[in-house]
Formats: structure tokens, sequence, C-alpha cells
């Protein structure tokens, strides 16, 4: 054994923004929590150049993945020019050169905060999901040791209870984003807080989805083909938000999640929360040979 | 401006055999294609200092030693096990490290070389949109070992190298011998 074979040559940077041995431990967790669907791992999480809490998990799994063939795709809310999403996807590609992408039917890699695209992901994709808070049970239980050991019993009562007292209270179930799911019938987890419209589309998927929560130093994946349910009573379906009938005033699209925009004078306008679907929506309305691919979705109805 | 760094063959390695694996743990069955056959790759994809590990070759043993991590001598001590045969490991094998429920993420990963072919089996679980059935060259009582002591979540993952080929076997997979 010599220096040199103990030692690497000096560099100003890695390739891909982590060194080596960071990207070495986010493997190691990655493969375990494929391993454990829905369970979540603790990683070092190590520091990138955006501050925790901005998508930090998110860019750590997505710095691993990519090399220069990878093409990455990152939205915020739906929309690929948000300043946060247009920032972290730019960065990506100028240290890994990737190459960028709006679409999701050209990317590789989908790293997203908070949506599901409406297109159905195929099964050599990637969505790597920010998460800001990955344990699902922080509302009932503040203690995560006590927290771990309940996921380690898959002691839930208290989870069921909350929801059953929002529809005493209200009448229905008032969770709105992050919706608990059952993963491959054993762990709870939370689908990091994207709306309930989106919370199918992770089950019996075809492609890979890692959760990965930077400031909280956690990581949970959902492997394809892999049974995610959403907590819910037999008597009482699990509904999503209903935008099934609403119209994109942009694009005309109907039947996907929207964003509403609230009106002067009383009274909302929607537009379409997946932005490139609307873009592409308009493209193809102006008679180019815009490509649409299949969506989770077909008349406000999901039907994968 | 910054100063981006090209990929050298470190990198570019680790990151083909990651990808490989990644997928082989997502599809159980699935038969992916490593950028180099043999364990050297693997190793340095995923292990370092930060790792405790065993092997049955004095090969792979410098190896181990080369890239930090802690060499042990007892199968039940290490988190990555590296197997030219499952056989070479005897009675120790049921000392392999299968985490806890409140840390399942102790349980060990398992590279071993076992031929793509041989007795058949039936994987179900996650990855698996319906069933799918292999060829391995892995003896029966190993299945029934491996059962005794995956007690989902606990458990520990396999990979099996045949050649730069890998199929991946998390805990989540069950096995029917057929």
């Amino acid at each position: 054994m010599s220096l040199a074979s103990l030692t690497k040559d000096w560099a100003a940077t890695s390739y891909g923004f982590l060194d080596a041995s960071a990207k070495r431990e986010l493997r190691r967790k990655m493969l375990k929590a494929i391993a454990v669907p829905g369970c979540q791992m603790p990683y070092a999480s190590r520091e990138v150049p955006m501050a925790r809490g901005w998508g930090t998990g998110g860019l750590q799994v997505t710095l691993t993945l990519v090399n220069s063939a990878s093409v990455v795709k990152v939205i915020d809310q739906g929309a690929d020019d948000g300043v946060n999403a247009a920032s972290i996807r730019r960065f990506i590609s100028r240290v890994s050169g990737a190459a960028e992408t709006w679409d999701t039917l050209d990317a590789t890699i989908v790293q997203s905060r908070h949506r599901i695209p409406e297109e159905i992901m195929r099964e050599d994709q990637v969505l790597v999901l920010q998460v800001p808070n990955p344990e699902p049970l922080r509302g009932v239980e503040p203690n995560i040791s006590i927290a771990r050991q309940m996921h380690a019993d898959a002691d839930y009562g208290k989870l069921w209870l909350t929801l059953y007292e929002q529809i005493v209270r209200k009448g229905r179930i008032m969770q709105g984003a992050s919706y608990p799911a059952m993963v491959n019938g054993r762990h709870v987890m939370t689908p990091s807080p994207i709306p309930r419209w989106d919370v199918p589309k992770l089950n019996m998927a075809k492609h890979l989805t890692f959760l990965s929560a930077g400031r909280e130093k956690r990581l949970h994946a959902v492997p394809p083909y892999t049974r995610v349910e959403p907590l819910v009573f037999s008597d009482r379906a699990y509904q999503v938000e209903d935008h099934a009938d609403l119209t994109c005033r942009r694009s005309g699209v109907q039947g996907f999640f929207m964003n509403e925009l609230p009106q002067d004078g009383g009274g909302s306008v929607f537009e379409v929360s997946d932005s490139n679907l609307g873009i592409k929506a308009i493209d193809k309305a102006d008679g180019n040979t815009t490509e649409i691919g299949e969506t989770w979705y077909r008349n406000g109805e999901y039907s994968a | 401006m910054l100063t981006v760094a090209l990929p050298d063959a470190v990198e570019l390695r680790s990151n083909a055999t990651f990808e490989a694996l990644m997928w082989a743990l997502s599809r159980p069955g699935d038969i992916r294609t490593l950028p180099e056959a043999g364990f050297d790759a693997i190793a340095e994809t995923l292990v370092d200092l930060e790792c405790s590990a065993y092997a049955d070759t004095p090969a792979m043993r410098e190896r181990i030693v080369a890239s930090g991590a802690l060499l042990v001598d007892r199968i039940g001590a290490a988190d990555h096990v590296f197997l030219t045969s499952i056989d070479n490991a005897g009675q120790q094998l049921a000392e392999i490290n299968c985490g806890t429920a409140l840390y399942p993420d102790d349980g060990a990963t398992m590279i071993v070389a076992a031929a793509h072919g041989g007795p058949r089996v039936r994987l179900t679980g996650p990855g698996i949109e319906d069933t799918t059935e292999i060829a391995l060259g892995v003896p029966p009582r190993f299945w029934a070992m491996r059962e005794m002591l995956c007690l989902y979540p606990e458990g520990f993952d396999i990979f099996f190298i045949d050649g730069d080929k890998v199929i991946g076997l998390p805990r989540s997979t069950k096995v029917e011998v057929l």
C-alpha cells in the first residue's frame, strides 16, 4: 500500500457536486429504501449550495443518480418555470452536463416539489420528490424515538384516529396534501405534500420514486409495482380534489389538477397545474405536432 | 462561474454500477448489466470507511481494506458480505445481520456469485407486477434459511452476480421454490 493508492489528485470540485463518499452513503441508503418500501432511512444530508428546506433532499438524490446522458426535469407545484425549479434544474445541468427539459416524456429524472406530472411515467424514469416532513406520525407523536417504535410495531392507530376525528367534526376528511398512505401493506408513509389527486399515481406505478427530506435527513422510496393505499375507512371512499369539471382558462384542457386564481369581486378562474401539459395543449391547438403522452386521469377520472 | 469537473473513470463506473444495482433491486428477477464483471466495481460503488465488510477471498479482502472499510472475519458483523459461493459461508450465513424492526436499514447487503441458471423459483412482491420466474444456481436450503431470517421489515438484501449480469433480491420479495 502506498500513499498514492490511498489519495486522489486534487480537484476543485467533484463531478455532480457531491463528493464520492457522500454519493456512496446515499447509494447505500437508496438501496435500503428500495428494499423496505415506505420505510424512512436516515442519511447524512450533506451541504449543497441551497438552504435546507428548498429541495436539498431531492437535489442530493438527483445528484447521485445524474450522469451526462441524463435528461432532467424539475417542477415546483407542477410548473417548470418557477424560480426554485429553474435554478435547481440549471444547477444540476451545470455540475453534471445533463440535458434540461420541460417535457415529462423526454425526462429520465423528474425532480418535483409537491406534484406528480399528469402524463404517465415510464418504467425507465425516476421520480424524485422533495419532502419537507417525512414523518407521517409527527402530528400525533412529536417524539421521533417513539414514532420510530410505532413504525416498528406498525402501530398506526393514532393516525386512523385523526382521520376519524376529521370525519366526525367536519363530515369529511380534511387532509388535503401529504395524505398518509400504506406502502406494501406494512409502512405508512407521507407521500410528501402532493395533493390527494396525485396519490393514486404512486400505486402500482411503472416508475421508481424516491422521496427525500434534506432538512430531516431521511429518505424513503416506492419501487415500481408496489401497493400504495391511502388510509381510508371501508365505508368512506378515498376522494380526490373536485377538479374533474374545471377548465384551464389558458389551454382549455379539462379534467386535470388546477391552480385556483381568485378574482377581484369574488369567483375564481383556473389554470392547469402541470404547466407543461398546458403548454403542449396550446401548442397542439396551434397546429404543431406536439406529443401529449397518456395521462393517469382521463376525462377527470383516474384510469391507470 | 462554476468550474465543472468532468467525470473520472471511477465516477462513471460507480454511477453505471449503481444504476444497474438500483434497477435490479427495484425489479427483482430482472437481469441488469454491470459496466464491469466481478465484485470490484460494486465495492467501489458502495463500500467505504463508514462500512464493515466480509469477503471469502484474499483478493476481495485486500480490496475492502483498501477502501477503508472495516474488514471483519464473521459474516454476522458485516453490513456488506461478498461471497464467491453460498456454500463457502456454510452455517455462518445464518448469522447474517438482518437489522431490527427499529432500524431495518441495518440489515446487510449480500453480494454473491451465482449462476443465472439452475433451479427455478417464483418471485412475488414489490417491483413485480404479478409474479415472475427465474432460474438461479442457489440450493433450496438457502431459500429456507432466508425465509426463516427475513422477518419483514427485518432481513438482508441480495445481489446475485453472474459475470457482468446482476439479479437483485430485496428482503420484500417472496420466493417460492418450484
